[in-house]
């Protein structure tokens, strides 16, 4: 156990408490014309950036909030808090 | 035999040209090497590697091979694989260790027992050997199997596949790496890769931090790192998380496991090195990383569920702990594609932690995709297409469950 | 054997006996002995034999750095003997021997081993092929350290701490005990690890005197009692720590005391900031037969002598490289050994003061000398010391001899958190170049020697810990900085490698038998990186991992290189850091299970209780086949099952609507008062998710929703709903009140007459139709939420009542119910019943490659319904007409006789086109139905099924569809 996540609401917390929600893929596209391409890009894909990324968590055996923080996938570590957007 | 040693694989020159260049020098890109020089002449091919050969996940899985996978798009494959290893063997003159233990896979309630049964019987269906057993046999073939009631998920019984076993993973690495060296393919350590070049839709170089390789072909198989050098070099997104994947072993002992044991319900599987020591894993942290660091929790939750299986374990001590990566797919199932849309770039890649057991046939495979152009019909099921066609391979019945994404 | 007494550092207390059992006899033993210790005074000098060679082996370290003095304990292999206090009664066997450690039968694999070069079983044995599988068999049996039987049993007591500290210190040495004074003075919070029984490091046993005043081993007891007096430090000795992960987050393992109520715990502590203050083990001195039993370390014999109070021979030769062993080889003088020479590998640099006493006590002292061969058999016998060119060379016979090249510091905890470390010229160190943030390292980790200068940097790392927890220490700090500067700074070491020897004998690594001779074929053959020389000689691998070789591998490999490298790059430390039992892992059980309000009731009416996921549920009651008593009961009767497991929830709020059409595929705008609306959740790409229903709660306007989820899915339900609105900012709340109700499924033909009853409503069918929703008490007291559902295919109803009420319902409905002989059911008989009815279980009927059309549930998808991004309807939508996909059908046998298939079974025809979900004797029909998912092409009524049964050796059996559901396909049971 060595990940801690900060959640918005509940603050520092250890890892395990958290579920991962995917990369920061913005809002659902609207249906219409949606080709099986463009799709799939938002459901499936992802751009596994080896470094500082936005994503999702939800804070299961807490609070319940989902929020966006920033990890480096290299350390596994936070690097800034939910509230810090500039670092996408 | 006890002659004077000479080097495995000889320094090469870096060329400015190859035929072929493979990214990564793990097991897919050691095989596929092999394969192009042994089957289809193709023998002016650069292994570029980062680290140092078998870096990578090729030497940190645990080394468990079968056949018994879910659908009959796998089986077949991965059939060959198992019978490739005494073939392979022979043919590099260098002991794969190839241990034929068999694998007995534990269900704990009815829903497992009936996914096994469609294992079994696709396993049976394929001419590979494979039959449910009850209890009672799960104990007479690993006598340390706790049968009781006193787990929390008691056994119900299990799958057992004779043909599976243990390979001993370096020695593939460098069996291939000697196999592919001898045929004139040259193995660049140290050497990392910083681009892909295209015209007009097709591969023209690789760029590396010891200068620029002019190629047609180039095969992504860089393991965990695929999917970025993926999207960084060709802005190509694949569907794919990469997840850090641990795993131990426990002092060696005299011999005590016979088999292969494994638990899907605990996340768990346990088998006897050569050496002696017993090596596990298999619980993922859900997560995505690119760090081989270890965790606590890991290690405590794997001690846990080993000693429900095999309570004698408890006696037992925990001596190397690891991780290493797993690029994982929404159906678990790998991707073997290429040639489209950019002519000349292949991937091998999303095999999570599959990769070892499939190394040598893929590699088999690739190369004869790569020397074709076209796919073999027997990676056809494995194109990228198939996520955006809603058409996932059914390898695991349940969903995969590491992301809120499916 | 006598022991020294009456020294004031003996940690033992002969008054208090307890005999050990080895080989057969009872070996005393004195409280404070180690298993190793009392072995060593009862005058066993062979503890096991190697796991390659079979070559005895003695005590080295005395801190179980290898494998050498690993024993069986008990029953449980591999303990280190050397850390591992004796008990009364223990049991204690040599490990890897036929026969005993002194006389192994194996013994003669020593003299085999030059046929044994590195990388030996990768080019032997495979030739011809036929003969590996019988060379397995015999290298298993070779291979393995200690054994296990199958069906041991561990006994003990494992605890578990979590502890917070906002300083946690990893070694109890002067520096250690300083930075945990310091950061307690801070006002902080300090946990102090020591893996030693007692705090002092490598002060506790030398009698040398302090810079400060007094001797070392008093300073320790000084220091030791401030930490103690500390009432903000908490100090675990015998505590092993295992690893340093991310965050600071520290482990390790507490080996329980005489007077302990655990015999082993697990620690896993949270802190602000870590200090390592572990200080060094010695770096092995290479030479021939350098494990020789006899051979030991500095701090062995120092120990044994000053500790235990046991001489570690009749006749001690030194070869070290250090003033430690100087000072060691004195006071063993002192103490009344028989010193018969010092060999030093320094030409230069001693301290003169070390080598004028040995002058004094004319003990012969060579500098520039080192040990090349340990002689003698089994046993140290004889040593032969050499100039270190190897040129000159001289014999003494000895029964000990103490070497070591010099320190080797012990940066586990650095490493495992994540410190990137970097040669040092001068210490010949790894030493830290970049340490994690809030990590700091003290002592002689850092190169450190001088008693004031550890004192110093213990204080200082013990500050800037207490900086990073917050604390404002900046002049205290200064100050300890300035002081440090001005006391003696690291000091040089020895850098010598090898002895001057060829290197057939001479180990590198004790645990896997590997020689300097094995480093350089290996090399020849191209591992020129340490880590690969690793894998292929297998050195380091072992139980001690990187104890012995972690230092002297890379060394050997950068002065070996065609060009020598003056940066060697140490090989990967990995946790744990010292072995851990899996018990001690395993701790507690940590199951975390769920009951249902009425587990016990259900339990005690004979109920097999059965675990699925996080639940235990009763699978069957009956002890008929099939549970055919209880599926008749609910056909022709009335049946009751325990469904609390089921996932409930509220969802209110003015966007509650909003939320609900996101995850829902059908017009959640439409959902009537009173009535239920059937649902399903899809994922992305249109497979099922969960289904339930949704009632409508409050009056019309109230945004107000009760709904349910499927037993599997209601701990995922939250999340999914918020993941699938976390773009929006949609105002909803969302309560998961799964624990909160129990759920009743009152089923059969006799349910209505049971629930008249009891329930304080008018419940005719025209009053609460079939799919209807209904709120009221029961016995002017329970209040009750009635859906009027038919999943088992039945008059049936689904009572929803608050946890607290759920017995008291099950009750009243059983009292009621027993003039008609009401029965329970359970899992098994449900199964049958809805398979009976074509109604499907996720998971069960579906998998991943299933969508909500293959399921025939299409009319749970609104393809018309306004747009809400619904989650699925795209993929839906895509693949509405995709051929090839697998689809859900009926079918039946098409011989009557034949038996239901096997769940599981695949469908085949010269490839596999499907298989059977779930098949079964329908006591209703008469006969074996069953669904399966099969590719559309196969799915037309009347259709024959292949079914490849396993272990059926090519004997199909065969189906035929027919279409669902099988029994009472215009649903007027359910409505009656």
């Amino acid at each position: 156990m060595s990940l801690t996540l900060t959640c918005p609401i509940c603050g520092e917390r250890n890892g395990y408490e958290f579920r991962y929600g995917g990369e920061d893929k913005g809002p659902r596209p609207d249906r219409a014309r949606l080709t099986p391409e463009q799709w799939c890009d938002y459901v499936h894909m992802n751009d596994c950036v080896a470094g500082v990324q936005k994503e999702w968590w939800f804070h299961r055996d807490g609070c319940g909030a989902w929020f966006t923080t920033h990890r480096d996938t290299r350390t596994g570590l936070e690097t800034d808090g939910p509230d810090n957007a500039a670092r996408t | 035999m006890f002659g004077k040693s000479k080097r495995l694989w000889p320094r090469a020159p870096m060329k400015t040209a190859y035929d072929a260049v493979i990214i990564g020098g793990g097991l897919h890109g050691l095989a596929t090497a092999y394969f192009l020089a042994r089957d289809h002449g193709i023998t002016d091919v650069a292994v570029i590697e980062k680290n140092y050969i078998g870096f990578g996940g090729a030497g940190r899985n645990t080394a468990i091979v079968r056949a018994n996978q879910r659908t009959q798009e796998n089986v077949p494959l991965y059939k060959e694989a198992l019978d490739l290893w005494p073939v392979l063997t022979k043919e590099l003159d260098f002991n794969l260790m190839f241990y034929n233990c068999g694998n007995l896979n534990l269900a704990h309630g009815e829903a497992t027992l009936k996914a096994m049964r469609l294992n079994v019987a696709t396993a049976q269906f394929h001419g590979v050997k494979s039959q449910l057993v009850d209890p009672k046999e799960c104990k007479e073939l690993v006598p340390a199997l706790d049968i009781s009631d006193r787990p929390r998920y008691p056994v119900f019984g299990g799958m057992y596949h004779p043909p599976g076993g243990i390979v001993r993973h370096d020695a593939v690495v460098w069996g291939l790496a000697k196999g592919a060296a001898k045929r004139g393919v040259h193995i660049h350590q140290g050497t990392e890769v910083a681009g892909i070049g295209t015209s007009q839709g097709k591969v023209v170089s690789v760029e590396t931090d010891r200068g620029k390789i002019h190629t047609p072909r180039v095969l992504n198989a860089a393991g965990g790192y695929a999917a970025a050098l993926s999207h960084a070099f060709l802005r190509q997104r694949l569907p794919i998380s990469v997840l850090t994947i641990q795993a131990m072993v426990t002092q060696p002992l005299k011999p005590l496991l016979d088999h292969v044991v494994s638990s899907g319900t605990y996340h768990c599987y346990g088998n006897q090195t050569l050496k002696g020591e017993i090596a596990t894993g298999a619980h993922m942290d859900p997560w995505p990383n690119y760090t081989t660091d270890t965790t606590a929790y890991y290690i405590k939750h794997q001690a846990e569920a080993l000693t429900e299986m095999l309570p004698c374990l408890k006696g037992v001590k925990f001596m190397r702990h690891w991780a290493g990566l797993a690029d994982m797919t929404p159906d678990m199932a790998p991707i073997m594609d290429g040639n489209d849309p950019i002519e000349g770039y292949y991937v091998d890649c999303g095999w999570g932690y599959f990769g070892f057991k499939s190394s040598t046939v893929t590699g088999k495979y690739m190369a004869q995709f790569m020397a074709k152009g076209e796919c073999p019909d027997i990676l056809k099921p494995f194109q990228l297409k198939r996520f955006q066609e809603h058409r996932l391979m059914g390898e695991t019945a349940a969903l995969v469950n590491y992301s809120p994404d499916n | 054997m006598n022991r020294l007494t009456h020294l004031p550092t003996l940690r033992i207390r002969p008054e208090s006996r307890r005999d050990i059992h080895y080989r057969g006899k009872a070996h005393p033993a004195a409280a404070g002995d180690t298993i190793a210790t009392a072995l060593y005074a009862n005058g066993v000098r062979i503890f096991g034999r190697s796991l390659k060679y079979h070559r005895p082996r003695g005590l080295y370290s005395l801190d179980g750095e290898c494998g050498n003095t690993t024993m069986a304990v008990d029953g449980v292999p591999n303990v280190r003997t050397e850390t591992v206090p004796a008990r009364a009664g223990m049991t204690v066997k040599a490990q890897n021997v036929v026969g005993s450690a002194e006389r192994d039968l194996l013994g003669f694999m020593d003299a085999l081993s030059f046929a044994m070069p590195a990388g030996f079983y990768y080019k032997t044995m495979h030739k011809p092929a036929p003969v590996w599988p019988l060379a397995i068999n015999r290298i298993r049996k070779q291979a393995g350290l200690g054994a296990i039987a199958p069906d041991f049993e561990i006994t003990g007591v494992f605890d578990e701490l979590y502890p917070r500290a906002d300083v946690c210190v990893v070694g109890g040495g002067p520096a250690g005990m300083c930075a945990a004074l310091a950061a307690a003075e801070a006002g902080l919070r300090v946990i102090l690890l020591e893996a030693r029984p007692w705090m002092g490091g490598f002060f506790d046993y030398r009698a040398a005197a302090h810079p400060g005043g007094g001797l070392l081993h008093e300073r320790a007891r000084e220091l030791a009692d401030q930490v103690e007096k500390a009432p903000t430090i908490r100090v675990f000795t015998s505590a092993a720590m295992t690893g340093a992960y991310h965050d600071n987050l520290i482990t390790a393992v507490q080996q329980g005391g005489d007077d302990d109520p655990f015999d082993s715990r697990y620690l896993q502590i949270r802190a602000g900031a870590m200090v390592a203050a572990t200080g060094c083990i010695e770096r092995p001195l290479l030479f021939e037969n350098n494990e020789k039993p006899g051979v030991m370390q500095v701090g062995c014999a120092h120990r044994l002598a000053r500790t235990w109070g046991l001489m570690p021979g009749e006749k001690i030769a030194f070869s070290v490289g250090h003033d430690l062993g100087l000072e060691a080889a004195l006071d063993l003088a002192e103490l009344g050994g028989r010193v018969v020479c010092v060999a030093d590998i320094r030409e230069d640099g001693q301290d003169p003061a070390l080598a004028a006493a040995l002058a004094e006590r004319r003990i012969p002292y060579f500098k520039g000398w080192v040990a090349t061969e340990a002689q003698g058999r089994p046993t140290l016998g004889r040593a032969v010391f050499s100039t270190i060119t190897g040129t000159v060379q001289k014999e003494f016979s000895c029964d000990a001899l103490v070497a070591s090249a010099g320190f080797t510091p012990v940066t586990g905890p650095l490493n495992t958190a994540g410190a990137k470390l970097a040669y040092d010229n001068h210490t010949g160190f790894f030493l830290p170049t970049d340490l994690p943030p809030k990590t700091h390292a003290a002592g002689r980790i850092m190169g450190l020697q001088d008693p004031l200068s550890l004192e110093t940097s213990g204080r200082l790392a013990g500050l800037r810990a207490a900086a990073d927890c917050g604390k404002r220490v900046d002049d205290a700090v200064r100050d300890a900085e300035a002081a440090l500067a001005s006391q003696p700074g690291p000091e040089r070491g020895c850098k010598l490698v090898t002895a001057p020897v060829k290197g057939k004998k001479t180990f590198i690594c004790f645990d896997e038998d590997t020689t300097l001779k094995n480093v350089k074929q290996a090399m020849a053959q191209g591992f020129d990186v340490p880590e690969l020389i690793k894998r292929f000689t297998a050195a380091g691998t072992g139980p001690g991992q990187g104890g012995i070789p972690g230092h002297n591998l890379p060394l050997f490999v950068a002065q070996t290189q065609a060009s020598p490298d003056k940066h060697p790059r140490p090989t990967t430390v990995r946790a744990p850091l010292v072995p851990p039992l899996l018990a001690e892992y395993a701790g507690t059980n940590h199951d975390m299970s769920k009951r249902t309000p009425v587990h016990e009731s259900q339990a005690a009416a004979g109920g097999k209780m059965e675990r699925i996921a996080v639940w235990n549920r009763a699978r069957v009651f009956s002890k008929s086949k099939g549970a055919k008593a209880e599926i008749e009961n609910v056909r022709t009767n009335v049946g009751m099952l325990d469904a609390s497991t089921l996932g409930k929830f509220r969802i209110f709020g003015p966007d509650a609507v909003k939320a609900l059409q996101r995850v829902y595929a059908g017009d959640m705008t439409k959902i009537p008062s009173k009535r239920m609306k059937y649902a399903a959740m899809c994922n992305d790409d249109g497979c099922l998710l969960d289904d339930g229903v949704i009632v409508k709660q409050g009056d019309a306007g109230a945004n107000d929703f009760y709904f349910t989820a499927s037993t599997g899915r209601a701990g995922q339900t939250v999340e999914w709903i918020r993941y699938h609105a976390k773009y929006e900012n949609w105002d909803f709340h969302l309560v998961n009140l799964t624990d909160a109700y129990g759920v009743i499924n009152l089923a059969g033909p006799n349910a209505r007459k049971v629930l008249e009853k009891v329930a304080d409503a008018d419940v005719s069918n025209d009053a609460f139709p079939f799919m209807g929703y209904r709120e009221f008490t029961v016995n002017q007291t329970i209040p009750v939420r009635a859906m009027r559902l038919g999943f088992v295919g039945e008059l049936s109803y689904e009572f929803h009542v608050p946890s607290s009420w759920m017995q008291a319902l099950w009750d009243v409905l059983a009292e009621a119910g027993a003039e008609f002989g009401i029965q329970n059911f359970g899992l098994e008989a449900q199964n049958t019943l809805r398979m009976e009815k074509g109604h499907v279980i996720i998971g069960s009927e579906s998998e991943q490659r299933t969508n909500l059309l293959d399921l025939g549930l299409g009319f749970l998808w609104d393809r018309n319904k306004p747009e809400a991004k619904t989650v699925g309807a795209v993929a839906l939508r895509q693949a509405e007409h995709q051929k090839g996909r697998l689809k859900l059908v009926g079918f039946r046998m098409a011989e009557p006789a034949d038996r239901a298939p096997k769940d599981g079974s695949p469908i085949v025809d010269d490839r596999i086109r499907g298989y059977v979900c779930t098949a079964r004797y329908s006591h209703a029909l008469d006969m074996p139905v069953g669904m399966a998912l099969v590719e559309d092409e196969l799915t037309p009524e009347g259709t024959r099924l292949s079914i490849f049964e396993d272990g059926c050796e090519g004997n199909l059996i065969h189906g035929e569809i027919v279409s669902m559901p099988f029994y009472d396909p215009d649903g007027k049971r359910m409505r009656m």
